[in-house]
């Protein structure tokens, strides 16, 4: 999860090493270090610096951290043969290295092998039994075979003894929004609100799924949480906006019958409405219009 | 019933490819804008598609919200929403899940004739590698096009309107 200003510095770094600038090896770290997901950059740039030799001299011990990021990549372009090269050298150096045992367990994965894949992990978790990145990999082949039910298990087991992993919570989550299992996914977002009441991604993220799941309460909820969100982050975040307005529209609509449980007053649909005009106004004053009307039919729905 | 034609027009199909390969680790989907051919009843012209999202597909706020301007903006232009679009986040996975069969039924109860565009990852992933710049049609395959009709129709054929690569 990556914040604006390292992603705005992310994109600087990768333009100008795109553009032949230099500056590769503080992008392949900065890559590292935010644990982004930019496999062909980081193979392109990653394999500039090995191939070469002086540069490769002159990140000293630096270079085998090098060649595991760039197998990984590779793996992840479906680059095998540069993969098994750099796992190679890597074995060669660390001979019965677990972390290079490790490495050859994705390499049997990205060759689609999952029972090998499978049975290496297993035998490296007997030596290990807490490593997280082989508890996380055999999570990774039960969701690359498509086997949701075994992931999910695999995952709530690793989460009973690794409840501070914040991501693999954001994982279960994810993977429960995308089998629509809301109910199970509140949950993950519950703990994750729990253990970090000031990321507002997870407020958000609540908030989507409550309005998701549907009911008056939820939805009352969702509210409050949308509101939450645009408290931490200034009321720059547009998505809690239209959640406001959609959340204020759908209660109006589910309470329509009811009339005295009205203490939900219109100003805060109101607030969030001129807010994101403003926004607009400043950012896509071509869509301000669309906007407008938008907001609009939500009001009178 | 008879058969029904989907024209997808090389705009809405640029679009959507380009969609796909730019998050190729994340499953995405998108909308296709369209209306039924004022000279045929039996042909559904797509003639554009919006992109819509690369994460947390299931969650319904993002969703009505862009549905909402969606409709907005292009009934200005007379066209409607008449189909969904999805790619799956694994390469080999050629199934409908769950959330995509909902979105399309919804849009079905609106356009009888939705269609929903499957994306055919190994196809797209072999597009770069041909090199021929003649137009080619059956790139057309690179969707597998399955309808949800109500009236049980299978869809015939889809075709692209001058598309070249």
């Amino acid at each position: 999860m990556v914040t604006k200003t390292e992603e705005t510095q992310l994109n600087r770094l990768e333009n100008q090493v795109d553009n032949g600038g230099g500056g590769a090896w503080e992008y392949l770290c900065l890559v590292k270090k935010l644990k982004v997901r930019r496999p062909d950059k980081v193979l392109r740039h990653g394999l500039s610096i090995l191939n070469d030799p002086k540069k490769r001299s002159a990140l000293g011990p630096d270079v085998w951290t090098l060649y595991e990021q760039v197998s990984i990549a590779a793996m992840d372009c479906q680059c095998l043969d540069v993969a098994k090269d750099c796992i190679k050298v890597l074995q060669k150096q660390f001979p019965e290295s677990k972390r290079v045992g490790r490495l050859e367990g994705i390499l049997l994965e990205a060759k689609g092998l999952w029972a090998e894949a499978e049975k290496a992990y297993s035998s490296l978790l007997e030596d290990n039994p807490l490593d997280p990145v082989l508890h996380k990999r055999r999570v990774a082949i039960a969701k690359a075979q498509g086997n949701f039910p075994t992931a999910i298990e695999w995952l709530n087991k690793y989460l009973e003894t690794f409840m501070a992993d914040h991501d693999a919570w954001r994982e279960l989550a994810e993977i429960y929004v995308s089998l629509q299992m809301y109910k199970q996914a509140a949950f993950c977002y519950e703990e994750l609100i729990l253990s970090q009441p000031t990321v507002p991604l997870y407020h958000l993220a609540y908030a989507d799924v409550l309005y998701t799941l549907g009911g008056v309460d939820n939805i009352l909820l969702a509210k409050k949480y949308y509101a939450s969100t645009i408290d931490l982050t200034g009321g720059k975040n547009t998505k809690a906006l239209f959640g406001i307005c959609l959340c204020s529209s759908a209660i109006a609509q589910l309470t329509k019958g009811r009339n005295k449980e009205d203490k939900e007053s219109p100003e805060l649909q109101s607030l969030a409405a001129a807010a994101l005009e403003k926004d607009y106004k400043q950012r896509a004053p071509a869509k301000l219009l669309l906007l407008t009307s938008a907001l609009k039919s939500l009001k009178t729905s | 019933m008879g058969e029904l034609k989907y024209e997808l027009s090389q705009n809405a199909y640029i679009k959507l490819v380009l969609h796909a390969r730019k998050h190729k680790t994340a499953a995405v989907n998108g909308v296709l804008l369209g209306r039924v051919s004022p000279q045929n009843d039996a042909v559904v012209e797509i003639a554009d598609s919006v992109p819509l999202f690369h994460s947390h597909l299931g969650l319904l706020p993002n969703l009505e919200i862009s549905l909402i301007m969606i409709e907005e903006h292009y009934s200005a232009q007379g066209l409607g929403i008449v189909g969904y679009f999805h790619a799956n986040e694994r390469f080999d996975d050629l199934e409908l899940d769950s959330i995509a069969k909902n979105i399309g039924n919804h849009i079905c109860r609106y356009f009888p004739q939705c269609a929903v565009l499957l994306l055919d990852n190994k196809k797209l992933e072999a597009l770069p590698k041909g090199k021929d710049r003649s137009p080619v049609m059956q790139v057309s395959a690179v969707f597998v096009c399955i309808e949800l009709s109500n009236y049980g129709v299978s869809v015939s054929f889809l075709a692209i309107k001058r598309f070249w690569l």
